[in-house]
């Protein structure tokens, strides 16, 4: 009995003593710690490069059928649609209910890019190791991102919660922040990342934005708020600025690093040997991939007065048993799986809008010739004759209907420019034309997302849903 | 099917008696007497109790069999043990002596269960634990031994997804206690142990589409016929000692060894036969398709044209294939050969064998399954016993040799009896003019996996005193698997080949553990009173890592494959994984009398899955046996029961399968080069899923134990659920790892019946009979709704659950089906889906005969299931493609019962979208099979004697001969799946034995 005693003893002092250690687990080769990503410069570059590649995966900025461009699309009067997928028909139709996934999507989508920058941020911030020069650009440059996506959010659903942190308990029972402090929050962002970017584009990647994108974001900012004198000096600031960027021809605009793009995104985000942007795959039309949309009859009526250079180059036709359908063909490829360079990246921002923000502004402040000068850049590159030879003496709110025409003509199938101008033109009625459609004026916030409200009961709904 | 083993009951009271009737004896010259009690094969036989007759003295054998008693030389010992006949033999002044005891004769079955860290005798165990020995599952031309467990065992759950050889079939105990059931995240595996190894019982992962995403068996290396038994543990009693990795069952797998003393022994088995698909769909024939189709056009007012129509407009009205027969009839061939060579002394015995299947497809095109296997086992001890050794090794090499499509037999269901013609003239495939997919041309895209897998283990016990050991053992598994998959430009039709590129996927995954388990064993009796104890500890580390590699662009189709011949090569996958895992575990087993049994089992766990604070937890479990008919008043006044044990138990034990590392708080590499990004929200405070068991169970037997029964009732609670706290995307993600206090609860009952029906020299008949009625129920789930699991499971409801429309028969005006729109909103959505209907099984068993009559033996097993399923889904009738027989009836008997026949969206929303996600699509998917039938025939006459033959058999066996359902399906074991059924074999062969 004592032999067994004494044996037990050993074995239990031998065991507890080595379990507790054994089963530490050194971190795998995928993943790196939090503390080490801001340990050091490069990698926490790394984080920095991790949200660029990734807006151009998640649902909100990617392009694809659940981003801004897609469902801010075909909410307003440009598209139809060729499928029966009921999330997207309740959008084509102003309809959307709170349960909507493709809804949920997006709003995730954007959460999520906004999960990324506050964490890097809060890296920056916890961390002693980073070199103040990198500190400055990666915190401007997360600031911008995530101004960026408040920006979005904030247009689209009205009150949201502004999320600054990355404490999931916190957050998790945040409340919706009124518009106007939104905007102030994402304008202090801007004039941060203003501060702190760079003039120039790194290696020319116009994937990673420069002080120049902050002022244009800031002119498009102050655009939508109609702080019309802001608005001008922005964008007044950005078109000044001729070494960087320039009209190109409408072949050149979507190219990847074209001159006149302030920001894009690259669909190196893929990861793999594809190459093409996701705009290309959903917009070229191809019965057999089941594209979802093709252009509108209402929107393709507005070229036939005077279909210019961009009805050429920009929208592409498709003729089966006689009848033809047209979709945007801003971007030219719809699928490359070939792994070569990337030729087209997402557009974001680009110089055009510029013009056209300042052509508006100035219209707004009854700036006229200034405003005509502004549109006519547009719509010289068009090939269309100019406001100044045709119309010199053009009335403000005549004007200003030209600039919503030129806008749509001219933005469509980027970024959902047409939904948020019907809004701001005070416009949107028209959308009751559309075929099937239910707009009302209430319908201009999409619904906040069901589930959202359902695990967050501070959050609250839109009117009208 | 589990064995109910009979038992010798008189046993027990007889040794009251000569516990009882002892005088006192006298001290006289004693001295230590020792030896060894072994069986007739040799096996030493621990626990015999060995009394000094008229005294109270008395020993007991240790595991070994070995005994020590003081003595006089006049003494007179009487060696007995339950199921065995007692033997007393005379002293005569000896100091050793070696017992052998044979068999008692009316309780051959008398049967030592495998219950993993120790050894049970079936009458004594606490636990719920299910056998099955060689014999019964040698002869089934499977390729994994869970698969030969179908309709054997109560409780064991076995589902083959697909008849594709190789394919990992799905095994429950006692049903689905984890909500979580992806193939990467799946909590719902059993722990699977090999001669005392652990290995990773998650299939690997295949991107051959043809396995239906079940993956490949890790156990498919393993040789049925090396296999000596499967022991399935089931309740707390029997799975607490294997703490966090017991809550969803334990397959303990011991292979075979050699027998003590047996000599030398060659033995093989060789069969060849074939197999087949047995049951297709009965579909239109082309002029009943047409017929519809043209009815179609009709009701739709529609003019068929030659992109609406190709099947009426441009294909031959003429032609009809079968397509199923096309695609999937072909008789595969299958054979099997196994040897192996075993020798045995006093001392050292090992077994070594080798063993080689090969079996056909039922598909076109030359596409195989190929299994080699080498099995080694070595026992050996030291002459004075104290030393032993136990090593064995199986290594196996797996090649699947397929295609890659998910297509291939649904598309055999859908295609139009008169599509084309699969070839042209000149042998190439015929696109007719890209009307349609010839459905040979996936047959190129090659898929390739082969798996090797060394499973090896060594034991090594020491005896320290008779009552006290060491034991410790080393266990070591090395897996690789690596796949090629090739799609060629041939596998697109021709109009897409500038398109599209040569270009294959390779993968390699690799799973390597080691495991150390240092344990002591002490018995001890003092009296009446028996203590068995063990104290242990594991040590375990698993290494997995995977990797996976696209190239593009190969210029030539016979390049693919060859990574540096592609134009493009990209990593899609590099993962390196480590698992560790430690635990301390005890048993104390207590019985008084052989009467009353108390078992106390524990452990505690850590594992390196969660974070540092919650890497440890305790598991335990109590259970008691009584065997009743061991008191007096049983054997007075009830003596036709000659058996009975009432036991149960309560435990937990828990669950740790869960994916590594996702405590850590930690960014990873996105898809795009360069970048870092946070992938998850990060909780350090989750733990493991605990399994709370309870059972209760009484076993019986009659007439001299040619009748036992068995009838068992479990609940299992399974809770602290790891499937993500639901959070706002506000967070950033919409979900966080947590326990969540959502309760799983499987409960049944379980039967198992077993009698000798015949019991003499030239004819012996047994039966038995195993069932069990499951039910499951999603005890709580708070906050369900704003889960991804919203859609999935109820509260209150069954885990196996469809939530579906309300259907509403066909409406009148349009001629189509129609679902209730419960909210009145005019759109269909879960709102909608109000209608839950349990797929789970209500009951299924299996009933087993084997009967010999001189030399013929015969065996069958019928498998029987009662079951809810889903309706085999199909198109709409009147679209293109061809549909169930039954939609000929449309317009005749019962039309409210038929769909119009319509190719417009509309017809196709309500047929596929509402009608088939309404009760409509739920029908009794029930069935009973004859799994298995086997007839051998043994040739024994002076000849084979002659020639050194000591067994000569000849067998036929066929499985799944025979399906008895109502179930319009290809297989009622899957119902809805159109993925290949269980295939049907007919073997026969031959085993030798020298």
């Amino acid at each position: 009995m004592n032999t067994f005693k004494y044996t037990f003893l050993l074995f239990i002092l031998a065991i507890s003593s080595s379990c507790e250690d054994f089963v530490e687990v050194d971190l795998p080769d995928h993943k790196v710690t939090r503390e080490t990503v801001f340990n050091n410069d490069k990698i926490a570059r790394s984080a920095m490069t991790g949200i660029y590649n990734q807006l151009f995966n998640t649902s909100f900025a990617n392009g694809g059928n659940h981003s801004v461009t897609f469902l801010a699309g075909i909410s307003s009067d440009n598209f139809k649609l060729t499928t029966n997928n009921e999330d997207m028909r309740e959008f084509n139709q102003n309809n959307i209910t709170a349960l909507n996934n493709y809804n949920l999507e997006l709003w995730a989508g954007a959460y999520n890019v906004i999960y990324m920058t506050n964490s890097l941020l809060e890296g920056l911030e916890n961390s002693e190791s980073i070199s103040d020069e990198n500190r400055k650009s990666l915190e401007g440059e997360a600031k911008f991102v995530r101004a960026f996506t408040y920006f979005y959010l904030t247009n689209l659903y009205n009150e949201v919660p502004l999320i600054l942190g990355t404490d999931y308990r916190i957050n998790a029972t945040a409340s919706q922040n009124k518009q106007a402090d939104i905007i102030e929050k994402i304008i202090d962002d801007l004039l941060d990342a203003l501060d702190l970017l760079d003039e120039n584009y790194l290696e020319n990647n116009r994937a990673r934005p420069n002080k120049a994108a902050a002022n244009a974001l800031l002119a498009k900012v102050y655009l939508y708020v109609e702080d019309w004198e802001k608005a001008e000096n922005y964008s007044d600031k950005l078109i000044s600025q001729a070494s960087l960027y320039e009209l190109l021809g409408h072949e050149e605009v979507f190219l990847a690093n074209s001159r006149e793009a302030i920001w894009q995104i690259s669909p190196i985000g893929w990861g793999s040997t594809l190459t093409h942007t996701r705009e290309g795959s959903i917009f070229i039309y191809d019965p057999t991939m089941n594209t979802p949309v093709i252009l509108s009859k209402d929107f393709m009526e507005i070229w036939e007065t005077s279909p210019d250079l961009r009805y050429d180059k920009w929208i592409g036709e498709y003729t089966q048993e006689g009848v033809s359908s047209y979709y945007s063909y801003k971007y030219k490829i719809a699928f490359d799986f070939s792994g070569g360079e990337i030729e087209e990246y997402s557009m974001v921002m680009r110089l055009a809008e510029q013009y056209l923000i300042r052509a508006e502004a100035r219209a707004q402040q009854n700036k006229l010739q200034g405003a005509i000068a502004d549109l006519d850049m547009i719509k010289q590159r068009a090939g269309l004759p100019l406001l100044s030879v045709t119309q010199p003496s053009i009335s403000q709110q005549a004007l200003l209907k030209e600039i919503l025409l030129e806008r749509r003509k001219e933005l469509f199938a980027e970024w959902g420019h047409r939904w948020f101008d019907l809004q701001r033109f005070d416009q949107a009625s028209i959308l009751n034309d559309k075929p099937n459609t239910v707009w009302q004026p209430e319908h201009r916030w999409f619904p906040i997302p069901e589930n959202e409200i359902l695990k967050n009961p501070k959050l609250n709904q839109n009117d009208a849903y | 099917m589990k064995y109910f083993y009979t038992h010798q009951c008189g046993f027990g009271l007889i040794l009251l008696l000569i516990f009882f009737s002892t005088t006192t004896a006298k001290a006289q010259n004693t001295y230590k007497l020792s030896g060894q009690v072994t069986d007739t094969t040799g096996q030493a036989i621990p626990g015999v109790h060995i009394q000094r007759i008229n005294t109270t003295n008395g020993a007991t054998t240790d595991f070994d069999g070995n005994y020590n008693i003081e003595v006089t030389g006049n003494d007179r010992l009487s060696f007995t043990y339950l199921g065995y006949q007692a033997q007393t033999i005379a002293v005569n002044n000896r100091k050793l002596i070696n017992v052998q005891l044979s068999p008692s004769t009316e309780a051959l079955d008398e049967v030592v269960i495998n219950a993993g860290y120790y050894r049970v005798k079936d009458r004594e165990r606490t636990g719920s634990i299910e056998k099955v020995t060689s014999e019964d599952i040698e002869l089934q031309p499977v390729t994994n031994p869970i698969e030969a467990l179908q309709g054997r065992m109560a409780g064991v759950e076995v589902v083959q997804s697909t008849g594709v050889p190789g394919a990992a079939p799905t095994i429950r105990i006692r049903g689905q206690s984890s909500l979580r059931t992806n193939f990467d995240d799946n909590g719902n595996l059993p722990l699977y142990i090999i001669d005392g190894m652990p290995i990773n019982s998650s299939p690997i992962d295949s991107q051959i589409q043809l396995f239906e995403g079940a993956g490949v068996d890790p156990l498919n290396t393993l040789d049925l016929t090396n296999i000596e038994s499967i022991e399935v543990l089931k309740d707390a009693d029997a799975t607490a000692i294997y703490g966090s990795r017991g809550a969803n069952g334990v397959v303990l797998i011991t292979t075979k060894s050699g027998q003590k003393n047996q000599g030398i022994k060659v033995s093989t088995k060789l069969y060849t036969g074939m197999s087949r698909v047995d049951n297709f769909l009965n579909l239109l024939n082309t002029q009943q398709y047409l017929k519809i189709r043209k009815q179609a056009f009709e009701n739709d007012g529609v003019e068929p044209n030659a992109y609406n129509a190709f099947d009426l407009v441009l294909w031959d009205e003429n032609r009809y294939t079968d397509w199923q027969k096309e695609l999937f009839g072909k008789t595969a061939e299958l054979r099997s050969a196994s040897f192996n060579i075993s020798n045995a002394n006093e001392t050292t015995s090992y077994i070594i064998g080798a063993s080689y299947q090969k079996q056909g497809t039922v598909f076109p095109g030359d596409f195989s399954y190929e299994k080699k296997t080498f099995n080694l086992n070595l026992n050996h001890q030291s002459k004075d016993k104290k030393f032993k050794l136990n090593l064995s090794a199986n290594y196996g090499l797996d090649d699947n040799d397929l295609f890659n499509s998910s297509t291939f037999v649904s598309t055999a269901l859908s295609l139009a009896p008169n599509a084309p013609r699969l070839y042209n003239d000149d042998g190439s495939l015929n696109w007719e003019d890209s009307t349609w997919s010839n459905p040979l041309a996936t047959l190129q895209n090659e898929g390739k996996l082969s798996t090797n897998n060394l499973i090896s283990n060594l034991g090594l016990t020491y005896r320290l005193t008779p009552s006290l050991s060491l034991k410790s053992s080393f266990g070591y598994t090395h897996l690789t698997s690596e796949e090629n998959i090739q799609t060629p430009i041939e596998s697109y039709d021709p109009d897409m080949w500038d398109r599209v590129t040569n270009r294959s996927q390779y993968s390699d995954i690799r799973r390597n553990s080691w495991i150390v388990e240092p344990q002591i064993h002490y018995r001890k009796t003092w009296g009446q009173h028996h203590f068995n104890t063990i104290v242990g500890a594991t040590f375990q580390e698993n290494k997995n890592t995977s990797l996976t590699i696209s190239g593009r662009g190969y210029i030539d189709r016979n390049l693919i494959g060859n990574l540096e011949a592609a134009d493009q090569v990209s990593i899609i996958k590099d993962r390196d994984l480590t698992y560790k895992y430690s635990a301390i575990f005890a048993r104390l087993a207590y019985d008084w009398k052989e009467k009353y049994y108390l078992n106390l089992t524990g452990r505690r766990d850590g594992s390196s899955r969660f974070g540092p604070d919650k890497r440890f937890a305790n598991f335990g479990a109590i259970g008691a046996a009584w065997i009743f008919t061991e008191e007096n008043f049983f054997d007075k006044h009830l003596n036709w029961l000659s058996f009975g044990k009432i036991r149960g138990s309560y435990g937990t034990t828990g669950n740790d399968q869960i994916g590594d590392y996702r405590y850590l708080d930690a960014y990873e590499a996105t898809p795009g080069p360069d970048g870092l990004y946070p992938t998850q929200l990060t909780n350090n405070d989750f733990s493991w899923e605990t399994n709370k068991k309870l059972e209760a169970a009484l076993e019986l037997s009659f007439l001299n134990n040619r009748i036992h029964t068995e009838i068992a009732w479990y609940r299992n609670r399974s809770s602290n659920q790891l499937v993500g706290y639901p959070l706002p995307a506000i967070t950033g993600f919409s979900k966080v790892e947590a326990n969540l206090p959502a309760t799983v609860e499987n409960k049944g009952w379980e039967l198992g019946l077993s009698a000798k029906v015949f019991q003499k020299q030239s004819f012996q008949w047994n039966t038995s009979l195993n069932m069990t009625i499951p039910s499951s129920k999603l005890v709580a789930f708070p906050d369900i709704e704003e889960t991804a699991y919203a859609n999935t499971y109820r509260v209150g409801e069954a885990l196996s659950l469809d939530i579906l429309y309300e259907f509403e028969g066909v409406d009148p005006d349009t001629g189509y089906y129609t679902v209730k729109d419960v909210n009145e909103d005019g759109s269909y959505d879960y709102d909608d889906r109000l209608i839950t209907k349990n797929l789970g099984r209500k009951f299924f068993g299996g009933v087993y005969n084997k009967l010999n009559y001189k030399n013929f033996s015969l065996s069958f097993l019928f498998e029987f299931v009662k079951q809810n399923g889903r309706k085999t889904s199909s198109l709409p009738p009147g679209r293109l493609g061809n549909n169930l027989k039954s939609v000929t009836e449309y317009g005749s008997s019962s039309p409210e019962d038929l769909q119009a026949p319509s190719q417009s969206i509309n017809a196709f929303l309500a047929f596929n979208r509402y009608a088939y996600n309404s009760d409509f699509s739920i029908t009794d998917a029930s069935f009973i099979r004859l799994k298995t039938l086997s007839l051998g025939y043994e040739i024994s006459n002076d000849f084979t004697k002659n020639i050194g033959l000591s067994q000569f058999k000849l067998f036929v066996h066929a499985q799944n001969l025979l399906t008895i359902t109502d179930y319009e399906g290809l297989d009622p074991q899957s119902p809805g799946s159109k993925a290949l059924p269980s295939l049907q074999s007919l073997t026969g062969g031959l085993q030798l034995t020298f």
